[in-house]
């Protein structure tokens, strides 16, 4: 291995933790953030977009104080998930990608969750929801 | 390494142990469409074109990926294989927005080749939402056409084999993955020069030579 891919391949067993802690510090993963890691691990800019891009839970831009994120895999998909998506739409005014107003919630589209036994699922921050109805969605929401 | 008895075609052949089953195959004058494969790298496996009927095994096998061994019995081209084939290709060309009717340059691509060596026709499956990108021309030596890239993933890794380069990845995922330069913007020509290595191995019309007017 030549010195510039073992240097790589060091730079990529360590990306994600470094992520993970640029997120606690930051709340959310900018571009300068993101140059940064580049700086210190080695690797390209692109290699780090492409991970933090691949994973929901590295958000490049700041959220609400409560993070939705709904399950859009196959087996909630088919229990109806764009329902429950709607609910949230009609609810709070915001499309999936988009934070309220206030700060108060934003809205993401996840792939699994682990949930699917009580799909249509979704989490708000680290909490779930399973079974998940338009009109259960509104009495959730009031919860907050 | 000493060599091996495998059977490719019908044909009783010796090769060396440890190439693969293309290699194998490719030695001895058989051709096996591929559209990831870049010689002498590290196999992917990414494209599933390359897949081959090996007797005894529950599944076909990626034949740029499998080392040959002792006894193999291989078909490269059964009704089996060309069954699945044309599906892979059909399912390649669904999430595929490439305008091939005016394309001047689709001779030169291996999956519209391929697409048609198999009468593949118009793939039956819809799409919720095509992906399309709109073409950049802004890079004086690359003219990337997202929309009709198949994520082979070949640029990504010939870029990569370039010392200090390794500008291209992919970024996001399922349905949304796509070939990103930086942080998914542009590809500059600062760092993006014009050793024309990507338009190369590109398969399909994604990445091509600007036509100077």
């Amino acid at each position: 291995m030549t010195k510039e891919t073992s240097s790589i391949t060091s730079g990529r067993a360590e990306l994600l933790p470094a992520l993970k802690r640029e997120l606690k510090k930051n709340g959310c993963l900018t571009r300068e953030i993101m140059d940064t890691v580049a700086g210190r691990s080695g690797l390209p800019l692109n290699e780090i977009y492409g991970v933090a891009t691949f994973y929901a839970y590295l958000p490049l831009a700041p959220l609400g104080q409560y993070v939705i994120k709904v399950c859009r895999c196959l087996p909630c998909d088919m229990k109806d998930a764009q329902a429950v998506i709607g609910g949230i739409k009609q609810e709070l005014g915001i499309a999936p990608g988009e934070t309220t107003a206030d700060g108060k919630f934003s809205l993401e589209l996840v792939n699994c969750i682990g949930a699917c036994d009580q799909a249509p699922a979704m989490l708000i921050n680290a909490k779930l929801y399973g079974n998940l109805t338009p009109q259960r969605i509104v009495e959730i929401l009031k919860s907050y | 390494m000493g060599n091996v008895n495998v059977n490719i075609d019908g044909k009783k052949l010796r090769v060396r142990e440890g190439v693969t089953i293309l290699e194998a195959a490719e030695a001895n004058g058989i051709k096996i469409p591929t559209l990831c494969h870049i010689k002498d790298q590290v196999p992917t496996g990414i494209c599933r074109v390359c897949v081959v009927e090996l007797e005894r095994s529950r599944t076909l096998v990626g034949s740029c990926h499998t080392p040959v061994s002792e006894g193999m019995v291989i078909h490269t081209h059964s009704p089996k294989v060309t069954a699945v084939r044309r599906v892979i290709v059909e399912l390649m060309l669904t999430a595929h927005t490439g305008d091939c009717v005016n394309d001047t340059n689709a001779e030169n691509c291996v999956l519209h080749n391929l697409a048609s060596d198999y009468e593949v026709g118009a793939p039956r499956f819809n799409v919720k939402v095509p992906r399309f990108y709109p073409a950049e021309d802004s890079n004086p030596y690359v003219r990337r056409n997202l929309s009709k890239c198949i994520l082979c993933r070949k640029c990504v890794r010939v870029c990569a084999s370039i010392p200090g380069k390794n500008i291209l990845s992919v970024g996001y995922r399922g349905f949304r993955s796509k070939i990103v330069a930086g942080f998914d913007e542009a590809l500059l020509s600062e760092k993006c020069r014009d050793c024309g290595k990507c338009i190369e191995h590109c398969p399909t019309g994604a990445l091509s030579a600007p036509v100077k007017v």
